[in-house]
Parts: C-alpha cells; structure tokens; sequence
C-alpha cells in the first residue's frame, strides 16, 4: 500500500476531557494500562501495511511528540516507512495556526502531493477502536469514489451526536443529516475519510473552508461521489469524562466488543523518565485483585476490584481501589477508599483518604456538561491529604496540596482550581 | 569506564538443569517473570558504565544472540560501545571447540589485543546479583593487583561446589589472597569466589599463552593457581545478595527470593534492563485478573490472563491460567496454558508448555520439584506426581500413560 498516505489529525484540543487534557492533547491521554489514545490507530495504519503517515498536531503537543519519537515503536521507521511530526508553521503570514481539519491539511499539502499517492487516508488521532484500512481503501477503488466516509452503525439513540448519512444499495450518500433530531439513518461517521488525492488537492485549492466535516464533506456530497464504507466493530470516541471511563471500563467487561487482549496495538514504553525496565508487577499475600487489569511494576498489598491500573501504581495494605482507572506512578496509601475515579498519573492518595463516594445527581458546579455521572477526576501531581473525605462529581487540578484541603471535606461536584 | 573490557562467559550448559538447558545456554533461561539470567550482568554492566563487552558462547547461542542483539537494550551500540557474541570458530586445527574457560577466553586473544583494554573484567553470565564493578576497579587499582578475584562468604550448604579462598588481614574491602582452592570436597577456607576477575591485560596474555600448552584450561582450576604467589593478586570481598542457579533447587529458590514479606531480591533498586523485543514482550497488553481469580505472593509481567488462583509463583508473559485451575510454588514460563481445573504444584514449566484440563503436576507441597519441556503437552485428567521431569516437545499422543510416579522420566 505503498500508494496510499495517512493523514492522522491529533490537533483537538478536546477540552471535555477537563483536566486530563491541562497538560497534554486528546491522543496523547493514557488509556488502557500501557497505552495512549493514538496507540489504537497508529498501530492500525502499521498493522494494515501503511508505511507513510502525517501526524498533524498543534495543541501541546510536547508529550505526543515525544510518545511518537521516530515511529519505530510502530515500524514506521525506515527507508521507506515515516511518521512525520507536522505543526502549524509561519507561512506567508505572520501567524498560520491551523483553524479546522482541512486547513491543516491544506497547509501541508506538499505532505501529501511529493510522492505519486493515489489516495489519502484521512484519521483521527483521538478513536479507540481496531480496524483494518484496507477493505475501506478497496471499496473505495472499486467504486471509483471522489470520497469515501467510514460509517459505524450507531443505536438510533445516539444518531444524535453524530454526522449521520443516507445511502442508497450500492452505499452511495445521498443525503446527510449533521446531528439530527429525527434521524432517517443510523450510519453515523466515524471521522474516517479516504479522498481521491486529485479530488482532495483540488478541492483544497479551490476554496477556503477549514473542516472536514462542516465543510468539505458536505461540498462534496454536492459535486461528487460520495460512498459509505460501513464498519462493524467496537468504536469508540473517548472523548468526555464519561466516555473515557466507559471505554476503559470496557475493556474489563466481556459483554463488551473491547478486548482486554490486544496484543496487536504497539506502544511506545520508552519515553517513561527510567532508563531501566519496568519490573514485574508483585502482589503480596493478604491483597485481593479481581476483575482488573494490571501493567507492569504495580504493587498491591490492597484490594483492586473492576479497575485499569497503569505501571508503577502501589496501593497500601487495607486500600480499596474498585471502578477506577489509575495512571502512572500513583500511590493509594493504607486504608484509602478510592472509588469511580479517574487518577492521573503520580497522583498520590492518602492514608485512610475516601475519595468519590456521594451523591451522583450533583453535578460539578463548574463543569456541569464535562463531570456529572458520579466520576471524580484527579489531576496529575495531585496530593490528596491523609484522612480527607472527596466526594463524586469532583474535579481536583493538578498539583493540589495539603493547604487546598481545609476542613478535610471536598464536597460532592466541588472543584480544586489550580 | 572507558578504558575496560568486560568479557562474559554466557555458553555453558547445566547438567543439572537438565530439559531446562536442552534448547539455550543457562545464561538465557529465563528469570524472575520478565528476564533472562545473563540480564543481571548485562545491567550490572551498564550500570557500572562498562560499555564494552565479548561474550562468549559456545552451546547453541542461537537464543543467546537473539536476546543481545546488538547490545542495544542496554545501550552499547554506538561507536565505541558494543556487546559481541563470540562464538567458537574453525581455526587451522580441525577442531576448536572452546576446551574450557581459559581457552574461550585464549581463543579469541586477537579480538581481545584489538580493543586495546586498561584493565580486563572477566565475569560469568550465570548468577543473579546486583554489583557495582567500578568498586571493584577501584579495588584493584589502588592495590595496584595484577589480579583482583571477587569473593563472597562461603555459602553454608554446597561448599565443595565454590572456589575456595583465604583474604589475609581483616579489611572488609578486601586483601591479598594467600590461598586458594578449587571446589575442593569440603570446607576448607572462608570466602567463596564468584568467578569474576579483573586482569591486568599483559599478565593476562602471559597466563593464557603458559596455559595453552597444558592439559585442562579453566580459571579457577589452572590461571589462579598458577598466579597465586608470583603475582599481587588480590580478592575483593562483596557482600550483597547472590543467587545462585546452578541446580533445579537452587534456580527455584532464587526466583522465590523475589516473593515473601520482605524478598531478598528488590528487582526496581536493581534497575535490570532486558531486550524488550526478544518474544514480543513490549507488544504485550496489560495482565488481566478474572473475576473469579485470587492471586496472592506472586509475580508476573505483562500479557498473562489469569482466570484460576495463583500463589507464591512467577508468571511470564503470555501465561494463561484457565479458570478453577489451581497454580502454587511455581514457575510458569511464557506462554504456558494452564487448562480449566488443572493444578500444578512445586513445578517449573518450559516455554508454550501446556497443562490439559484437571491435569495435575505435582502434588507435594515439600517434595522435589517437576519439570514440563518446552512445547510439551500433558493430556487432560493425566496426573504427574513431584519429581517428573518431561522432555521437550512431548505432545499429548505420547504420554501412554494416566499416571506417572516421582523420578519418573517422561522422553
């Protein structure tokens, strides 16, 4: 597939992740243990034999540069394979941050035009999903499409949050519905375009629009063929704090199409601050782990019920760690309570510290629209002092101390600014 | 460290160890749920900024290389660092297999004269330890040693089978040693050597090409003795922990030095660096405990689906315990399958071993410990008591039998 280029967006800054993404983009956000949110679609471009791909980014994109290092955690590092790495950059004007999808890629056009590439694979970076691309590029030759959508069916219920299309019997879109009230198709788009590369630089030199969903895609629909390439499998856009928490969670429940086992999804282990391996993962007589899953050089001398545990994490004798996904280096002293949380990575949790248990109809005060289902988020670097009581639908920046904590109560849907 | 040249004798192979040792040199059986033995020296290299080092091997290094590679994991591939394998080679005599340590290391003098060494640090691939070799090179520097031997005190069991020798003075650094005895039948002297030396390079060459003339070539057995008395040779005393591997027994226990309340081995202090991409470990997605699984004193890595109950053991990557199946006081290597209801006690299972439903391997809980060949299969409901050893690659069409008693073989 040598003719086929990847275009991989990982510029959102998808702020419904609240303070998961304060200090790094949406892609780059841990997830599943080991890996980042653009582990799942980068390996699918190198799992499908894609060797050249674009990562277009803008928003601090310190900690996904240094994940994606060279691209060899991905084969995608050699004579002929390449990851590049392409911010926003001073063009003719002063200050060309890229303002939607199709504007980043149009200023990177030379990207995808210095090689004779007869189709572009437009991504997202931010998905949690396996898929192969080739079908959807094959499909997308037979037809003889100018574009080519990835459309997952989605329960009608859901048509709401979506792009939906209507297909005619050979999967051509006819009509489109941008998050409709009254749906007429459950096929909803998953963000996922193959662009005949013609029609793309065309198209992107004659007009100005900056997205691909708003613009593009529905100028296309107008003056092209346009087809559907519908997708059966697990998707997911992990994109809000809910979100994010159901996609791990599903990861731990086998009525989910999400396995645990993924041994086809590479990462990059090397970027953590050690220059030793990781060693193995202990668990000491007295503790109790069920349902969960465990990264290297965790410690459990506690209880884990239901949870996602990245490396380094230590939980204390008599802690209980159930529904929560706990990042990096994050230590549960003895006898802490963590429940229906998401801790971010060196978080640090209290002895005898409860924190999540309360009332789940009181949304976050603050962020009513991003925290409001009974899950307290925690930021990275945070302390959460010995013995204080947090309640459900908090949200505690990072960084936060001992001094934040006075009365050593934080209300449920309270917040800690930081 | 710039000026060292480290040189590893990592191709032995272990009578004791038996099927273990079939397939790969002891240097790269694996260890401690995640590493291959020769991992501890290979760190302890790279840790003591020693970036250069032969290795020497000679039974079938195929696994061997593959686990170096180039030296890469860790980090002497550069431009004046490197970990080379160097593996016996056809001289102008017919035959030159390595005919002992002394003559592996003799054998490849030319390799050894073209790096230009200061100092040269011999050490085996074998044991499991932490150590600090600049301590060492500082030893022997200030004693201006022609050779400093690395000591530790006399273990209490299995005295004869250690180099035996005597420090004069009480430092607790170390000093001249003025005897030395090699495994001889019982205890004789107070310190036991750990087959590591530092060489002056000239006296080196001198000793080896003194040595090629004679009958038997082996460090311990011939150079020592040879110096000791017309050379300032010295032993340097370390303390720390020291795992020894060299019997089924005594490869067990090491591993279960990694468990317990307090183990005697603190694998993140040690900072142990392994080559990731050897079987696809870094591929590996996180462990996952079923909910109806109990796992207690244990060790594992990553990519292990554990759905039974697991206690006081060691898991390898890719381990799958099937749910009701029962696993304690073992090691399981990786990719071993443990079927539905099977119980393995007291056992070590090769790589890709498989354990069939309700199958059991071992049974006493102080008897001696089984062993299951790499790739082999045990048929369901086939009981295997204490003490079996199966060979490799036996499937599950050649177990005749429903029932095999302690010492039995199973080839």
């Amino acid at each position: 597939m040598r003719d086929v280029v990847a275009v991989l967006m990982a510029g959102g800054v998808g702020s419904r992740l609240n303070i998961l993404v304060r200090h790094r983009a949406k892609p780059a956000v841990p997830f599943g243990g080991i890996y980042r949110i653009i582990d799942f679609t980068l390996s699918n471009v190198s799992n499908c034999g894609l060797s050249r791909v674009a990562i277009l980014t803008q928003y601090k994109p310190l900690s996904l540069m240094d994940h994606i290092g060279d691209g060899s955690a991905w084969d995608l590092h050699g004579r002929t394979r390449a990851v590049k790495i392409l911010p926003p950059k001073t063009g003719e004007k002063d200050w060309d941050w890229y303002k939607g999808t199709a504007d980043a890629v149009r200023q990177n056009l030379g990207f995808v035009t210095d090689r004779d590439y007869r189709d572009v694979l437009i991504l997202s970076g931010d998905h949690i999903y396996c898929m192969d691309y080739l079908p959807l590029v094959k499909f997308h030759r037979e037809r003889k499409a100018h574009v080519t959508i990835g459309m997952l069916p989605v329960p009608w219920e859901e048509t709401r949050h979506f792009g939906v299309g209507i297909v005619d019997n050979r999967d051509r879109i006819i009509d489109w519905q941008e998050k409709p009230h009254k749906a007429r198709s459950n096929l909803a788009s998953m963000g996922i375009y193959v662009f005949d590369r013609k029609y793309l630089v065309q198209t992107l030199n004659e007009i100005k629009e900056e997205d691909f969903g708003q613009h593009v895609v529905p100028r296309a629909l107008k003056e092209a063929k346009v087809y559907g390439y519908p997708f059966h499998g697990y998707w997911r856009d992990a994109g809000t704090i809910q979100a994010y928490w159901d996609t791990n969670m599903d990861l731990l429940n086998p009525q989910s199409a999400l396995t645990p086992h993924l041994p086809h999804i590479k990462t990059n282990h090397t970027t953590a601050r050690m220059f030793y391996d990781r060693p193995p993962t202990r668990i000491v007589k007295g503790a109790a782990v069920v349902n969960s899953m465990l990264s290297p050089n965790c410690t459990i001398m506690g209880r884990v019920q239901n949870s996602v545990l990245s490396p380094g994490v230590v939980v204390e004798k008599g802690a209980l760690v159930k529904d929560s996904v706990v990042m990096h280096d994050s230590i549960i002293k003895a006898g802490a309570h963590v429940e229906r949380c998401i801790v971010d990575k060196e978080v640090v949790i209290g002895q005898g510290a409860s924190v999540g248990l309360g009332d789940p109809s009181v949304p976050n005060a603050a962020y009513s629209t991003h925290v409001y289902s009974g899950l307290t988020v925690i930021g990275k670097q945070a302390i959460i002092p010995a013995g204080v009581r947090v309640g459900t639908n908090c949200i505690i920046s990072s960084g936060a101390h001992e001094e934040d904590f006075q009365g050593g109560v934080l209300e449920d849907g309270r917040t800690i600014e930081r | 460290m710039a000026g060292i040249l480290a040189l590893m004798l990592a191709g032995g192979r272990v009578n004791e160890l038996d099927v273990l040792t079939y397939f790969r040199p002891k240097s790269v059986l694996p260890f401690g749920a995640l590493y291959r033995i020769i991992d501890f020296p290979m760190s302890n290299l790279m840790n003591s900024d020693i970036e250069r080092v032969g290795i020497l091997s000679q039974y079938r290094p195929l696994r061997l290389i593959g686990h170096i590679a180039n030296g890469q994991p860790w980090d002497m591939a550069g431009r004046n660092r490197f970990a080379t394998i160097l593996p016996p080679f056809k001289g102008r005599e017919a035959s030159d297999w390595y005919k002992g340590t002394a003559d592996a290391v003799y054998q490849n003098l030319d390799f050894i004269r073209m790096t230009r060494p200061d100092l040269i640090l011999i050490l085996s691939g074998d044991h499991i330890y932490k150590m600090d070799y600049r301590a060492l090179i500082k030893f022997h520097l200030e004693k201006k040693a022609d050779l400093t031997i690395g000591f530790t005190p006399l273990p209490k069991e299995g005295a004869n089978r250690f180099g035996q020798g005597a420090i004069a003075g009480w430092s607790r650094s170390g000093g001249i040693v003025t005897r030395y005895a090699e495994k001889p039948s019982k205890r004789m002297l107070d310190w036991a050597s750990l087959t590591i030396y530092v060489f002056k390079p000239q006296l080196l060459y001198e000793a080896l090409e003194a040595n090629a003339s004679k009958d038997s070539h082996e460090f311990g057995k011939d150079i020592i003795p040879a110096l000791l008395g017309s050379s300032k040779v010295f032993g340097f005393k370390h303390y720390g922990y020291w795992g020894y591997t060299r019997t089924l027994e005594e490869y067990w226990q090491t591993n279960m030095d990694l468990l317990g309340k307090q183990p005697l081995i603190d694998l993140a202090s040690w900072q142990v660096m392994t080559n990731m991409a050897d079987r696809n470990i870094r591929d590996c997605p996180p462990t996952v405990i079923g909910p109806s699984a109990s796992v207690e004193d244990s060790l594992f890595y990553s990519g292990c689906d554990i759905q039974g109950s697991v206690t006081r053991s060691v898991l390898f990557p890719g381990v799958t315990i099937e749910k009701g199946a029962v696993v304690k006081d073992s090691i399981l290597f990786f990719d071993t399958k443990v079927r539905k209801e099977a119980s393995i006690v007291r056992a070590i299972t090769d790589i890709e071993a498989t354990i069939g439903e309700k199958a059991q391997v071992g049974d006493d809980p102080r008897g001696a410990l089984s062993v299951i060949g790499t790739r082999s299969a045990v048929p369901e409901e086939t009981i295997i008591h204490s003490g079996v050893i199966v060979h490799p690659n036996m499937n599950a069409g050649r177990f005749s039998r429903k029932e095999y008693a302690s010492g039995e073989v199973v080839k």
